[in-house]
């Protein structure tokens, strides 16, 4: 019920903010129609599958009781990394795709293995984490931007390609990989014995592993997922853009993540989330994002903050409405 | 729960509004909407987005200015908001031309588009304005000339190498010194010694834009090499923290500085003798000059705009002798205010043209 709530309210906001963009870049001016083309829509789209797959990862680590700061520089990592292979070292595509995302993996296994084994924060591990694959990134390329140039256009259809649904509108090829990933997810999460596991962890480590859960595996899976997807956002991402520079390549990435999952109903406390919530988290920042662009009014560089005022008055209203509920409900339960 | 929501976006939304109501225009004869996009966040592009706003102040369309702070994927999504909101042209500074083709071209399918400071030749861009950036870095070999006549070691000091035209300024730079003949294709790794007749450049340090690690370069090379004669910053905010270093190192005047761009710490250095010379490129004109030929084009006046598509605004050579002058300038351009839509037109200067 908690979660439904959670989604309801969640779901309002996206709705609202998306209603504001609209009435503001559309309605309200004497150009064309811009925010509901289908042109606008199919961006957003493939931005909301891109931030959102990174965004359910982390989610799964956050449920927890975890954080991973590191996802941009894994981003990074793999951004420059995938056309550095397959451009400058001639790699063949069937060992350097393999090969970027079982490092994205494996980062994700050391992370894993650091904080259950050697009793790491998560915080200090993927701090480390963000700071060495940035730097490694940029050492093994010495900063120059990688890219694909005209090379691989079969490839990049992964990231730019469109299904046609109707003669001006497309599903944007990245929205399949955030279905797939987001039902999975969600089985995984609701429909097996994992992934209530998980959130028995989140919710009290201790008496969860007292209850016989293998809380180690647990954890450390939770990072390797979380790895692993923002290894393959990361590799949407290049291939969108068709080029990484190591100095910014996914900057911040980790912390609209991070905002996304909580907007979603994430508790940074643990035990709790909903991957529906962290979509719509995430189609929230990017709509917000797309707004700033196409209204006029609205200054670019005031972005952030428009974004971090949204998030955090979202977050204020949804505290303030479970306080209500829980005294209507102790009131209901005196008379 | 739905409501508070609601009303609390409702709220932000206003706030965010902030008393700048003034919304689009009365919906008469619609006005030419031009953006100007650049390639990052700096006080160059200040300067740019003052010389864009100008313009489209004297010829009566709307410019917008965008400066990404999130390098190339969020100048993607800039192009591609642009599109959306269908702004009639374009003029952009690509951060990484040869990668950037499909969206230029995406670009230049739906407006006209032109680039500015960094070119993208396999584009379907129309025209290039910008600085010949070998010859501006020749230029800069010059002012190490003057100010080293008999010759020595010097440190080149940039923001980073990737682009083209820092490539090719530091190219420039490197063959005036070592009295090369013309060839902006030619290449010296930076991590090398490159010894000449007269001149040493003794390497390269970039910074990747990160102010801290420029300083921190500065410094580094002066600890490292105590018969350093010059250190040449060739980014815009290169030369202030040379200065900082040379300052707290005690070393004011001792090592000889050569600056590129015009920052007012560079400026005031000139003035102090503190810094030798600098060699300026012209943001203000990148961006009027942007907007007057996307106006042009859009009018369908090509007359008088080039067969080959590069608009060459020069760079120029700012010394101790003209710098009071170029400094009063640059002030008052950078006093024109704001959009076009929510400025009353312009008094005097020129006649207004307002064809909207």
């Amino acid at each position: 019920m908690k979660g439904i709530n959670k989604i309801l309210g969640i779901g309002g906001l996206l709705l609202f903010v998306w209603l504001a963009t609209w009435v503001f870049s559309d309605l309200l001016t004497e150009h064309q129609w811009s925010f509901l083309t289908a042109y606008n829509q199919e961006n957003l789209l493939k931005r909301i599958a891109l931030f959102g797959i990174i965004g359910i990862g982390v989610a799964f680590v956050i449920i927890t009781g975890g954080i991973d700061l590191s996802i941009g520089s894994v981003i990074c990592l793999v951004g420059v990394g995938f056309p550095w292979l397959l451009m400058e070292k001639d790699w063949p595509l069937a060992l350097a795709l393999p090969t970027v995302l079982l490092v994205a993996a494996g980062i994700g296994l050391i992370h894993g293995l650091l904080i259950t084994k050697l009793k790491l924060q998560p915080f200090v591990v993927t701090l480390c984490g963000l700071l060495i694959y940035r730097g490694v990134s940029r050492g093994f390329t010495g900063d120059q931007t990688q890219g694909f140039q005209n090379s691989f256009q079969g490839l990049k259809v992964l990231a730019t390609g469109k299904i046609p649904l109707t003669a001006s509108f497309g599903l944007p090829m990245p929205v399949v990989f955030l279905l797939v990933v987001a039902l999975a997810s969600a089985f995984f999460l609701n429909q097996t014995v994992y992934g209530r596991h998980l959130k028995a962890l989140g919710n009290n480590e201790e008496a969860a592993r007292f209850s016989g859960i293998h809380t180690d595996r647990m954890i450390i899976s939770a990072y390797v997922i979380c790895s692993s997807l923002a290894g393959l956002g990361g590799l949407l991402f290049v291939l969108d853009v068709n080029s990484a520079q190591p100095v910014d390549f996914g900057n911040f990435y980790e912390l609209y993540a991070i905002a996304a999952a909580v907007l979603g109903g994430c508790s940074l406390r643990g035990g709790e989330g909903t991957i529906l919530g962290v979509i719509i988290g995430t189609a929230v920042m990017r709509v917000l994002n797309n707004s700033i662009n196409l209204i006029d009014w609205i200054s670019k560089n005031i972005e952030l903050a428009v974004i971090g005022s949204v998030i955090l008055a979202g977050v204020i209203v949804d505290e303030l409405a479970k306080r209500m509920i829980a005294k209507r409900r102790s009131k209901m339960d005196k008379e | 729960m739905k409501n508070g929501l609601l009303v609390a976006g409702c709220m932000l939304l206003l706030s965010a509004c902030g008393g700048d109501g003034s919304g689009s225009g009365d919906g008469k004869k619609p006005v030419s909407r031009l953006a100007f996009v650049t390639n990052g966040v700096a006080d160059f592009w200040t300067i740019g987005q003052a010389g864009a706003l100008k313009a489209g102040q004297e010829l009566g369309v709307d410019v917008q200015v965008l400066m990404p702070a999130g390098g190339i994927s969020e100048q993607k999504d800039i192009l591609e908001d642009l599109i959306t909101k269908g702004v009639d042209g374009v003029a952009v500074s690509p951060i990484d031309p040869v990668n950037q083709t499909a969206i230029l071209n995406e670009v230049a399918g739906r407006a006209k588009l032109i680039t500015h400071d960094s070119d993208a030749p396999d584009s379907k861009r129309l025209y290039y304005i910008g600085t010949d950036n070998y010859k501006a870095g020749r230029m800069c070999g010059q002012l190490v000339k003057e100010v080293l006549p008999e010759g020595g070691a010097l440190m080149i000091f940039i923001g980073r190498m990737e682009q083209e035209n820092s490539k090719r300024r530091r190219q420039g730079l490197i063959d005036e010194l070592l009295d090369r003949s013309d060839d902006p294709t030619r290449y010296d790794a930076p991590g090398k010694v490159i010894k000449g007749s007269k001149y040493t450049v003794l390497g390269t340090l970039t910074d990747q834009f990160d102010r801290a690690k420029a300083k921190a370069n500065a410094e580094d090379a002066l600890s490292r090499y105590p018969d350093l004669k010059c250190m040449v910053g060739l980014f815009a905010y290169n030369p202030p923290l040379i200065l900082q270093a040379l300052a707290q190192g005690g070393k004011l005047g001792q090592v000889k500085v050569v600056a590129f761009d015009e920052d007012d710490e560079t400026l005031q250095g000139i003035i102090d003798g503190n810094v030798y010379g600098t060699v300026v490129q012209n943001p203000y004109q990148y961006g009027y000059k942007s907007i007057e030929v996307l106006n042009q084009v859009l009018e369908g006046d090509l007359s008088d705009l080039p067969e080959s598509g590069f608009i060459d605004i020069p760079a120029r050579l700012i010394r101790k002798d003209n710098v009071e002058v170029f400094w009063e300038d640059l002030k008052k351009k950078l006093a024109t205010p704001k959009r076009q839509e929510e400025v009353k037109p312009t008094e005097g200067a020129g006649e207004p043209i307002g064809k909207g």
